[in-house]
Formats: C-alpha cells, structure tokens, sequence
C-alpha cells in the first residue's frame, strides 16, 4: 500500500490486513460516505410520487434478496433457481402469523424488526434444509434439486387452505414512534428502514468475505476437494451457504410483506427467481457491487419494457402477441448479451471506472 | 409606420389575452379516472376489448358533452394480469388524484381492498367475485357475482334434467382466485339442498388438449361442464370434446356433455375461438345484453365501435359492453352529484353510489336490469340472463332471473 492514504496507484501491501481493508483509501470511504448522505437525502429534497417510491423500495428489497442469491451462487459457486421460494418463505413467515393472530396483531405492527429478523431465521433454516441435497448433487443436477423446492413451495401454497390458496393475505400497518405509520409516509418509511437494512447487510456481507467463514465459500467454490485438503469442511460451508441466502432471501420475503402489506402467492414464482439470477448475473456474480446494480438495472428495464409493451399493445392490437412476448424476450436477450460480452457483469464497468480514476492522469 | 405595427401587435396581443381568458372560462371541471387492467397478458383476449369500451365511452361522454363543460379523463394502463404492477399503476392514479377507480382483475381486487378502503374510492373492478365485497366498503360489483352465475346455472341444471337422478356435473375452473370464486358456494348450494352431484371440480392449466379429462369426465357419467375461466381453455376443451363426439346436441342429450359457462367464459369471443365447437348449443349466462338480440342496446354499442372505428369483433363483444357499463356507472354518479350541487370528490361519488337503488337506480342499456347500490347491497345488476348459441350467435332463454341458493346461502 502506497504512503498516502489518500491516494494510491497500484496495490502495494505490506501486511494481509492492509488488504482486507473495507476500504482502501480514504477518497473511498469518502466517495463511500458521500453516495451514502445522497441516498439518505434526496427523498427530503425531492419530491417522487408512490409509485417511483414503490419501485425504489422493491428494488431495495431485491438487493438484499441477491446478497443472497449472490453469496450463495456468485461466491459458493452453488447455483439456485428456487430463491424466489426462500424470499417466499419469509413473506409466508409473517403470513403464518397473519393467519394465526390477525394482521394487525401487536407482534406484527409494532415488533416489526423482531418479525423481519424471525423471518429472516425462519429462511435460513428452510434454506439449510433445502441445501442439503448440496452434499451429494452439483451443477445442474444441484439447480433441479433447487427447482424441485420452486415448484414444491408454488404447490404448497396455491393448495393449501390455511394460506388461502395463494391470495393476498392482509398485514397490518406498523407502529413507529411517531405513531402509526399511514399510508402518506408509508413508502417513505419504509425507504429507509430498507435502506439501513441494505447498508447494514453490505457491510455484513464484506465482513463475512474478509473473514475465515466468506473465504472458505470462495475455496469450496474454486475447488472443493482443494478446500477439504486444506482443512475446510466443504459440506458444511455449502449447508451453511444455503442458510445464509435463506436469511437474507428470508429478510427481503418479511419487508416485501410489509411494503406491499400483505402476502399473496404471485409474487414468488419461478420467473422471480429467474430474474434474480438475472440481476446477479447482470451486476455481476461474485461482488458486492453487483448485487446493488443489478437489482436496479433489471427493474428499471423491466419498467421499460412494460411501457414499450403497453405501446405496442394498445396502438398495434393485432400483434398483441409480440407485445405480450417482450418482457421475456428482452429479458433473456439481456441475460445472453451479458453472458457473452460482459460476463463480469456491470460490476465490471466500475472497477473500470475506479481503475482510471486510481490512475489518472496515467493510462497505465 | 413603427406606431401602426406596435398598434396591431397590441391589438392581437389582446386579442389573444381575451381568447385565452374567454376559453378558461368556459372549461369546466376534468374528472379523472383510471383503469388498471390486462392487455397483455394471460386474460388479454378479455382485457383488450373492455379496455376499448372504456376507452371510446369515455370519448363518447367528452364528444357529446354528457357532463357539459366539464371533462372526463380515464387513464389506462396495462397490468399484464400481475397484482404487482396494478398496486404501482393504482398508486400512480391517486398521484394524478383519481375520483373514480376501475379495477380489472379478481387476484389484485383482493390484494388492493385495504388501499381502497384507506383512501375511501369508489371502485369498480371487472372481476364479480362476491369475496371483493368483503372487509372493505367502496369495492361495488357492476353485475352479479361469479357465485350468482354459476349457482344459477347449476340451478337451471337441476330444473331442467331430464334424465333420473341427480344430473352430474364437473366444473372446470381457472387457476387463480378468480376461478376459485365460486366453488365454495357451489358446494355450500348443494349442502342446501340443491339436486346436483358435483362429481368433480378441475382447476385447468394450459393444456392444448383435454382429451383425458374428458374421457375421465365421460367415465364418472358427467353430463354437464359449468366453466368459470376465460374463453381460450373453454375453447380448448370445446374443441377436444367436438373431436371426440362428447357434445350434446341438444340440452341434456343422454350420453353426452351439455357445456355451461359463466360470463367470462363464453360470448361471441368464444365462438370465434372454438368455432363450429361453439356453434350450437352451449350454455351462457351474464348480466349483460346480448349483442345478437336485436334492441336499443345493441345498436348503441354498434355505432359507438363504428364511431371510434372498431372492427366488428370488437363491437359485438361482451367485454366491451363490459368496459362500456362501467364507465356509463361512473359518469351517471358524476352527473347526479353534479345535478345535487356536490362539488365531485370521491367521497361525493360514494354517496351516489349507495344512494343509487329503488327508484334512483340505474337503467343502462347494456344490462338485463337496473343497477342498483345501497350500503347493504353492492352487487350492482342482481338478475342473470340465460342465452344458448345457435349458428354462431347467441340467443335469449327465457326471462332475466336471480339464483335462489345465492340468497338462502348468504
């Protein structure tokens, strides 16, 4: 590491623990710091309607659900198909509440965090079960078994009486200090309660990457009877890989039931979980910064080609079918053009970006 | 020469000053509504045309100043058939400060009845599930319930079998919420005491072919199909049940299948989808007027699609008459508060609505009754017309009627 910690044109380390740092310089922590106040402040500047508001929020949420997803597949090396299912089981944790004590139950309204975290764990023991097809099946046979948990979480719900066969099941609005929390300050509210929840899971997950635990999922990754050789415990990191996506899918499930106040089946179907293996993969599989951009990119696109769809729709009546056919084309359009010229994803356009800037004024 | 041209310039200046100020005088009041509904995806084939009837009946009230000066706006947006995208499209409706909402589907209804209720609109949706009434106030079913329909045809079934025994009978339901609207009620129908065996209930997926199911229908004795879905897997099915001679050709025929459906599956939309499988003697029940019968109704919906140049698949769809009713509900609300002196707000419209019963009901020409509201009762058309196909078109069965069981099962 260079002599300034303002500055630094190359990597020059001296210890391990200079380069486990969450940050390297101190213009990172600053840029860092700065993004952060932005994100904090512009709500309190400008003004957005609900529904800008609404899409902001779940693409928060999405983050946290391809933290996840992207712990599990980018850093584990463990591919899942059935994340929507593990976001699904913490949404039903606090419908199974919902049911039992009613939605405006007290324990919902106002133990709010105490429900998020429970839903959180409830994911995390789900999803170490599911992962422990993980010790015998790898590759694809591994995104079957994934499947499998898909197609058995969809069937359970839509045939199940107690979760009324998937319809929306109704939660109360929370309780903050200021009193309840109405519907004029409700995406509001929940804008930053997500995006604490985003900062602090970030951090909690370049914590686990700087520590023993993170590397051993990058180890098992890479090669796993490697790891066992070097005294790593390749079965247990995969169990516990799973759970770890499990409680972060399992934390994004209770917050979608609170924004959208309520639970209902449709919104955890297997296209869902395609579409956050599509939003890690765009932002980029294996980094961090990936899981906060390709939430983002493919709800915006997704925006977008609804509108693009509603255009055609309604001015070209007669080719409604191509209009219907455009969000899953362009959906794996994205994903392929990615696959193919960008496989770094658009992580990879900002270590590109941080790179000249590092250098600068100097191409190399 | 500078003198005279600043001269002109002031005097078309105030000219213009006068026109603008002249315009805004004359304009009334803008209304705004908005519609979230399916153009796109898996019930589009129904979303489209009601889309339309919205859409050119709200041209229609603009075009010959049915609200005098006043102006009425309707946004419409595609869903897709996704609860998701209707809650942010509703949200964005209050951002444009709706009056009026008209919802599409039964799934998102029930998902949205708390946003109702908090922001106190008046909601139509195009889904007539009984279950939207239910926790919540401002939800008004334009006709009668998906329970009505098929309790009522399965009542017809039981009145008019004529073979012995309990006539057997299957419903064939759509996978979501509004398929599953009525089966309970259906079940409870028959604990009360209605002479049907419902010998099984199927929940259909996208299958391309039926013949199974029919063959298992046909080996359990089934000799009636109640649809409650959309009109391509009616089609479907139709069509599998055509190729394997299962179809009775006459009401009730012994060894045969006599098919039923309630609003949504069945119509003109389903004769051009099923074709010669559809043809003859398929059974329909709505609240809405039949575009083959002759009347007021039917050329007033003909020269509206002619008007605003729709073909004439279009014209002759229930759906549209569909999207026309509710846009012919919300502007008679609005007139009849204008008519009061209210100032139009949603909790204005609310009044007229449940105030819109006995002699104030509405009499639209696109239902077989009157349109009635009242706090108790938000089910707006409460009487069914039974219509069969013949050569393609649909003809009336005997008078309007109201299910019995409906009411004893309340």
């Amino acid at each position: 590491m260079s002599e300034s910690r303002w500055l630094a044109t190359g990597n020059f380390f001296t210890s391990y623990k200079t380069e486990q740092r969450i940050f390297l310089t101190h213009i990172d922590r600053l840029v860092f710091i700065c993004f952060l106040a932005v994100l904090f402040a512009w709500p309190l500047i400008i003004e957005v309607g609900n529904k800008y508001m609404l899409v902001i929020d779940s693409i928060l949420i999405a983050i946290i659900a391809v933290y996840g997803l992207n712990l599990l597949t980018g850093f584990a090396g463990l591919i899942s198909i059935g994340h929507a299912a593990f976001v699904g089981v913490g949404a039903y944790t606090l419908a199974t509440f919902a049911r039992t004590l009613g939605g405006d139950h007290i324990l919902l309204t106002h133990y709010w965090p105490l429900m998020i975290i429970v839903a959180g764990l409830v994911g995390a023991v789900i999803g170490g079960i599911v992962g422990l097809p993980s010790l015998r099946l790898k590759h694809l046979y591994l995104v079957i078994a994934t499947l499998s948990f898909q197609m058995i979480f969809q069937w359970f719900i839509n045939f199940s009486k107690f979760y009324d066969q998937g319809q929306t099941i109704a939660i109360g609005r929370v309780f903050w200090f200021t009193g309840k929390v109405g519907r004029r300050d409700h995406y509001f509210f929940w804008y930053y309660v997500i995006l604490v929840i985003v900062v602090i899971l970030g951090f909690a997950v370049r914590n686990l990457l700087r520590s023993k635990h993170g590397r051993c999922l990058v180890a098992v990754r890479d090669n796993d009877r490697a790891a066992d050789a070097m005294g790593m415990h390749p079965g247990f990191t995969k169990v516990y890989a799973f759970a770890l996506a499990g409680f972060f899918a399992g934390v994004a499930g209770a917050l979608h039931a609170y924004l959208w106040r309520g639970v209902g089946f449709e919104s955890f179907l297997l296209h869902h979980s395609i579409s956050y293996l599509a939003m890690a993969i765009v932002g980029g599989l294996g980094t961090l910064v990936g899981a906060l951009v390709g939430p983002a990119a493919i709800l915006i696109l997704e925006l977008q080609v609804e509108s693009l769809a509603e255009f055609v729709g309604h001015y070209f009546t007669a080719v409604g079918d191509v209009a219907t056919a455009f969000r899953p084309l362009s959906f794996g359009l994205v994903i392929v053009l990615f696959l193919m010229f960008e496989p770094r994803g658009i992580a990879n356009w900002w270590r590109m970006v941080r790179s000249y800037f590092k250098l600068w004024p100097f191409r190399y | 020469m500078k003198h005279k041209q600043f001269t002109i310039m002031l005097v078309a200046l105030s000219f213009l000053l006068l026109l603008g100020f002249s315009s805004q005088v004359m304009a009334g009041e803008t209304y705004k509504m908005g519609l979230s509904i399916d153009m796109t995806g898996a019930t589009s084939d129904v979303g489209t045309p009601y889309s339309k009837g919205v859409e050119d009946y709200v041209k229609y009230v603009n075009d010959e100043k049915l609200l005098g000066d006043d102006k009425l706006v309707c946004f419409i947006r595609d869903d897709g058939y996704k609860t998701e995208v209707t809650k942010r499209n509703f949200e964005d409706f209050l951002d444009e400060d709706i009056v009026f909402y008209l919802n599409y589907s039964t799934g998102s209804t029930m998902a949205l009845r708390q946003d109702f209720q908090e922001e106190q609109i008046p909601v139509l949706p195009a889904s007539f599930h009984a279950g939207n009434l239910e926790g919540n106030d401002y939800i008004f079913l334009p006709i009668a319930s998906y329970s009505s329909q098929a309790v009522g045809l399965a009542e017809y079934v039981a009145a008019n079998h004529k073979g012995s025994g309990k006539p057997k009978v299957a419903l064939f339901l759509h996978p979501s919420a509004f398929g599953r609207a009525p089966r309970d009620d259906v079940k409870k129908s028959i604990d009360a005491g209605l002479a049907i065996d419902l010998v099984e209930i199927v929940e259909h997926g996208k299958d391309l072919d039926n013949t199974a199911m029919l063959k298992r229908f046909q080996s359990k004795g089934v000799q009636y199909v109640i649809s409650q879905t959309v009109q391509p897997p009616v089609a479907t099915m139709l069509k599998g049940a055509q190729s394997l001679g299962m179809i009775a050709k006459t009401y009730g025929e012994a060894g045969k299948i006599t098919f039923l459906g309630c609003h949504y599956g069945g119509g003109p939309a389903l004769v051009a989808l099923a074709g010669s499988a559809a043809n003859e003697n398929y059974y329909w029940t709505t609240s809405y007027k039949m575009m083959t019968a002759k009347g007021p109704g039917r050329d007033a919906q003909f020269a509206l699609a002619e008007r605003y140049g729709r073909d004439e698949n279009v014209a002759k769809d229930a759906n549209y008459t569909n999207g026309i009713m509710v846009v012919q509900v919300a502007v008679e609300t609005i007139r009849r508060a204008k008519a009061k002196g209210k100032k139009i707000t949603r909790a204005a419209l609310y009044e007229e609505m449940v105030a819109m019963n006995g002699f104030n009901a509405f009499n639209s020409l696109t239902t077989v009754g009157p349109v009635s509201f009242s706090k108790a009762d938000r089910e707006g058309v409460d009487t069914l017309q039974l219509y069969v196909s013949k050569g393609g078109l649909f003809y009336e069965i005997g008078a309007p009627f109201a299910s019995e069981y409906v009411q004893k099962i309340k």
